[in-house]
């Protein structure tokens, strides 16, 4: 019986890793501890306080990640100004926290970035896109997954998603678009 | 005797002629071209692979979905890109690398009011993560999708069990 049971769970977890099944609204996540590319532990948990959690997996490599590199920190500098944290999470085997470090100074990436080894933490969430969002609740409850914006190229941008969820959620709305989707570059995970 | 030499010639440069691939071209593609595309199967299975100029993992599968075409291409079986870089990055972007990668197949770019309808009408469990492939049979129901680079041995197994 415990045989079956592993092996739905296998299968369940296998299914959602084909798929991309990420976590939606209304889901919860379990705390974790990181840590950023200057080898500082973060736990999510100690965000408690904050009236939002935006998490962006992101990468150094990745051109359409890169493409939103000052709108993400436009954001961060907007917002966390009103008590929203930020916290990039780089889940890419081959971007290691030198890489990391070394691309947000030269981007002028000022949020905090997590190293994601072994993209653990990625299994968690099922992100499998870069950049992808999830902005959760204080008690760290998933209230938005999804883009940024509807268009790499600012210009063309017609609908800010994440802007809009911020204030949204500022301001004690139901969120009007919970989850949005946008073409991104896979993430790179290791070979188990 | 000078009849046959002029005939073998001439039969050489017809079979060249029709394995000469036509010059590429990148059409541009939305929403309801696709769907119409997905379901005008004519008895042929349809393989798409949806791609970027900017994505490494689409542009280090690239040839092994060449060569797959090229061993299907006298079955019954359509195979067709769809770049997702931006319809003014043709000729800059696409056609150079497609002409790098001697593509043997119908190339799009996508030309959509909006890339989440998109991806939700290729596959509603997906992420958008690219590289993306999916199969579809002969009446034009999706058998397969994948993101992710391919596995050329499973893609061509999931061909050939539709053929």
């Amino acid at each position: 019986m415990q045989k079956i049971h592993i092996a739905i769970i296998l299968m369940s977890f296998l299914v959602m890793s084909a798929f991309g099944g990420a976590l939606s609204p209304g889901d919860r996540v379990n705390d974790f501890r990181l840590k950023d590319y200057n080898g500082k532990v973060h736990a999510l948990s100690a965000y408690k306080d904050k009236a939002a959690i935006v998490i962006i997996f992101v990468s150094t490599r990745c051109p359409v990640s890169n493409a939103y590199n000052k709108r993400m920190e436009a954001l961060y500098e907007e917002y966390s100004a009103k008590n929203v944290a930020f916290l990039g999470i780089n889940s890419n085997r081959k971007e290691p926290p030198a890489e990391i470090r070394q691309h947000a100074q030269k981007h002028g990436l000022k949020f905090t970035i997590l190293k994601d080894d072994n993209n653990v933490i990625a299994d968690q969430f099922g992100a499998t896109v870069t950049p992808e969002v999830f902005v959760l609740s204080k008690d760290l409850t998933v209230l938005y997954h999804g883009r940024i914006d509807d268009s790499q190229r600012p210009a063309n941008v017609k609908r800010r998603d994440l802007r809009k969820t911020l204030d949204e959620i500022l301001s004690g709305k139901e969120l009007t678009h919970p989850e949005t989707k946008a073409f991104g570059c896979s993430i790179k995970r290791i070979r188990r | 005797m000078r009849k046959q030499i002029l005939l073998f010639p001439m039969m050489f440069l017809l079979l060249i002629g029709c394995r000469t691939p036509s010059p590429l071209v990148v059409k541009p593609i939305d929403e309801q071209q696709f769907q119409q595309l997905v379901q005008q199967r004519a008895g042929k299975i349809l393989v798409v692979n949806i791609w970027a100029t900017w994505c490494a993992p689409c542009r280090e599968e690239f040839p092994e979905l060449v060569r797959l075409a090229d061993f299907y291409h006298s079955k019954s079986v359509e195979f067709v890109g769809i770049s997702v870089d931006f319809p003014d990055e043709i000729s800059a972007k696409i056609l150079p690398f497609l002409k790098a990668n001697h593509a043997n197949f119908a190339n799009y770019v996508k030309a959509v009011s909006d890339d989440e309808e998109f991806i939700n009408i290729i596959n509603r469990k997906w992420s958008g993560a690219l590289p993306a492939t999916a199969v579809y049979d002969m009446e034009g129901k999706q058998r397969y999708f994948k993101f992710g680079k391919i596995n050329p041995a499973v893609l061509k197994k999931q061909i050939d069990a539709l053929l």
